[in-house]
């Protein structure tokens, strides 16, 4: 029952599988180049099983992680500085939206000298670019709580530090997760580029290397992998919003 | 009375929420004539704005008849224009703009257009905010602008659904007396629905009362006073009595409705 | 507000300071050689762009950069749109977005590469599906924030199907498609970038790469100096842009900044 309801939902993927294995079935482009969907499993099961892939993916993974937290510790740290303080925001924010726009992706040349090539420069970058989304939501999070929240707060005998914590800080979880949403795919995709780009492991490098060598299919096979994380990633994220923010549904926009 | 324009036979409106089926409306009579100013007033919830959207054509019937000049109603059209409590001004358009998208679809020319525009921006008195965007009126203004662009399109039919439900008390009553002083120089027909009975009386020819979920018709009044119908009227004695009378009628409704969600 | 005790220029300090003991230690040696003198930077840029060069590569990086933006912002706002005004065209995208929404399309970049080749029309096409997605997003987004009674009305004044998606829905999702577009269009110079780099015989990127190999530290400055203003500059034109388009419209409280 679930089964036919969930088919129902999904069934424009299965339908461009079907038309994509059709083409391929039907000789219409060279099967070397577009391999057909049993071709891609067998090389995913085979490099599941001889482990190549997963430790692959383990790289990508902590430095995508690594990357990440530092970000995360970052980005609040000046989110909130920003906030409490009308001098810091006067001080940082230009950088922020200024540097918004600038795809920092230009920098990993300079970076790959300062920490060498490797996961060093890599996280570097996360670092980097993952800072801004989270420290632009936690500012706005935490500006944009409701005045009435704190007055009541005070109204009540609340000092400095308990308004801090038990007003702003909830207040700004809803936007602060929006910015989470945001950083976290944007950390897994640095990582893969900067494999792409020039990296000896992980899963971009290992994309990369099977393209040049005309393995297609396991080129796919990894591409499948680094959907399937891509998607898990957002969906663990998604379930640990709906616990911590439990008293609210849906993402809030920054406005 | 002639023939009327509008005829109300055995309506019945059901929703099915979650499994649940809820009628809003069952078993509603109305025959309305043509130039006939309709209040009909009710308790929350009761179903008269749902009536309303069956009649401009938004919600589908589920039983009985609702005949507009003999023909079934199928779907909304510039013959019955609403005006909704929301005002449903176009944000990215100015004043004027707003007012001629309906006659932009009619496709009528530019010079029309514009004729048009003027006329209506004299009758609501916002002349010189032809070029202002709603974000900058205040509630009243929008109001206006709302009843200007209906009449732009020239409808046969009027239907205001609490339309100033979202005004203040003082804009409330200066409203009043506009549309009055509007509706005696074009005498459409109207349905108009409204919480407050005061307004209701002040406005309209006869004045419905709405029964609690499901909505039906409880009373229908004859408001017997003399038109054009000036401020003053309100201060009169036969004001005072009918208001008590619909007030009673309505206050019975209004405590089944609270009992039903209690 | 308080904010006004602390004037405006403050958030020049910053960076100027930083540019300035970037400067002094450069000059005075204290820097390794991969980190030139702005100085250097800046006599080096002048040079480049006497010569020219520098206008090939940004005309060549900007080309497909913004070509691949344009096509991936007209589907995404026309597939958007439709989608929030047709239910069966929601039903039918919905899954396939959100299935490949969190994934990197960046990683699709070696095998678009292996299939069409290593010239300009692979990079539009990598840089169009990247940029399809925030923008279809947001076009839906706006689209389904259209408030019931916006669509009454028109039906009510006899606007036909069509007529109700192009003046009610467009609008009302206008000002989501510019915060849409302005992310699409960052999106499409990194995408470009990375690209680039990865093969590429001319383009910023390609500049980037070479300077890098041939330990030319100052070109390299140059190439992101010049990446860093075309992406602030683009974003910049947009919000003005947005700022025409969108007079009247109380939700682009973003685009006034």
């Amino acid at each position: 029952m679930m089964i036919v309801r969930w088919l129902g939902r999904y069934y424009s993927v299965f339908v461009l599988l079907a038309v994509y294995e059709l083409i391929v079935r039907l000789g219409l482009v060279s099967p070397r180049l577009l391999p057909s969907l049993t071709v891609i499993g067998d090389q995913l099961w085979i490099y599941l099983a001889n482990g190549q892939l997963l430790m692959h993916a383990q790289v990508t993974l902590y430095r995508a992680f690594a990357g990440f937290a530092l970000a995360l510790v970052g980005g609040v740290v000046i989110g909130t500085l920003m906030a409490r303080s009308r001098l810091m925001e006067r001080l940082i924010e230009p950088i922020f939206y200024f540097g918004y726009p600038i795809p920092k992706i230009a920098l990993y040349p300079v970076f790959i000298f300062v920490f060498g090539l490797g996961t060093g420069s890599t996280i570097a970058l996360i670092f980097l670019e993952c800072i801004y989304p989270i420290a632009i939501h936690v500012h706005a999070g935490m500006r944009s709580t409701d005045r009435v929240l704190i007055w009541a707060a005070r109204n009540m005998g609340a000092s400095q530090a308990q308004v801090f914590w038990r007003v702003l800080v909830p207040a700004a979880l809803p936007i602060f997760f929006t910015g989470l949403r945001i950083a976290l795919p944007v950390a897994l995709i640095i990582t893969l580029v900067t494999e792409i780009i020039g990296e000896s492991r992980g899963l971009g490098y290992f994309v990369t290397y099977a393209s040049a060598s005309f393995q297609y299919a396991r080129g796919m096979a990894a591409f499948v992998v680094i959907a399937v994380i891509g998607f898990a990633l957002d969906r663990a994220l998604q379930l640990v919003r709906r616990r911590v923010v439990f008293w609210q549904r849906t993402d809030v926009e920054i406005k | 009375m002639s023939a009327p324009i509008i005829v109300v036979r055995g309506l019945g409106k059901r929703f099915s929420r979650g499994g649940k089926d809820v009628d809003a409306i069952r078993d509603f009579n109305l025959e309305i004539a043509e130039g006939e100013f309709i209040a009909i007033v009710g308790p929350s919830g009761c179903g008269k704005s749902t009536f309303l959207h069956m009649v401009g054509g938004f919600e589908s019937i589920t039983s009985g008849d609702l005949l507009i000049e003999g023909r079934p109603v199928t779907g909304p059209g510039p013959d019955r224009g609403v005006v909704f409590q929301e005002f449903a001004l176009y944000p990215w358009r100015t004043v004027a703009e707003n007012i001629t998208w309906g006659l932009e679809i009619q496709k009528r020319s530019k010079a029309e257009q514009k004729a048009i525009v003027e006329r209506l921006l004299a009758k609501v008195g916002l002349t010189h905010f032809r070029d202002h965007y709603p974000a900058e009126l205040s509630g009243g203004m929008k109001q206006r602008v709302a009843i200007a662009r209906t009449l732009a399109f020239d409808p046969r039919i009027l239907l205001m659904d609490e339309p100033f439900g979202a005004l203040d008390a003082q804009n409330r009553e200066l409203m009043q007396e506009e549309l009055q002083t509007i509706w005696n120089e074009a005498r459409k027909t109207v349905i108009f629905i409204t919480h407050d009975i005061e307004e209701a009386i002040y406005l309209a020819d006869r004045v419905i009362v709405f029964s609690a979920r499901p909505g039906r018709t409880k009373a229908d009044i004859r408001i017997d006073l003399p038109r054009p119908r000036d401020i003053d009227v309100k201060k009169s004695k036969e004001y005072f009595d009918y208001r008590n009378q619909i007030w009673d009628l309505l206050r019975d409704e209004v405590l089944r409705a609270r009992a039903e969600f209690a | 507000m308080a904010k006004e005790r602390y004037p405006a220029w403050l958030g020049l300090l910053p960076p100027l300071v930083i540019v300035a003991v970037w400067e002094i230690l450069g000059d005075a040696g204290h820097l390794p050689d991969y980190l030139p003198p702005p100085s250097v930077i800046a006599r080096q840029t002048m040079a480049m762009l006497a010569s020219g060069e520098l206008f090939q590569h940004i005309g060549v990086s900007l080309f497909q950069a913004l070509s691949g933006f344009a096509i991936g912002a007209f589907f995404g706002v026309t597939t958007g749109l439709l989608s929030g005004a047709l239910q069966p065209v929601e039903r039918f995208y919905e899954p396939l977005i959100s299935l490949t929404y969190p994934v990197p399309k960046i990683a699709a970049l070696p095998l678009i590469f292996a299939w069409f080749g290593l010239g300009d029309m692979s990079k539009i096409i990598i840089i169009t599906v990247s940029v399809f997605y925030p923008i279809y997003i947001s076009a839906l987004s706006g689209a389904k924030s259209v408030s019931k009674v916006h669509v009454w009305a028109a039906r009510n004044m006899g606007a036909s199907r069509a007529q109700i998606i192009w003046r009610v829905l467009l609008p009302t999702a206008l000002p989501q498609i510019f915060n849409g577009l302005r992310i699409g269009l960052a999106l499409s110079f990194v995408v470009m970038f990375v690209a680039e780099m990865v093969v590429s015989s001319v383009g910023l990127g390609f500049l980037i790469v070479f300077a890098e190999q041939n330990l030319r530290f100052d070109i390299m400055y140059v190439a992101i100096v010049a990446i860093g203003i075309i992406g602030f500059g683009a974003d910049f034109l947009l919000r003005q842009i947005g700022r025409r388009v969108l007079v009247g419209q109380m939700a682009a409280t973003e685009l006034r900044r």
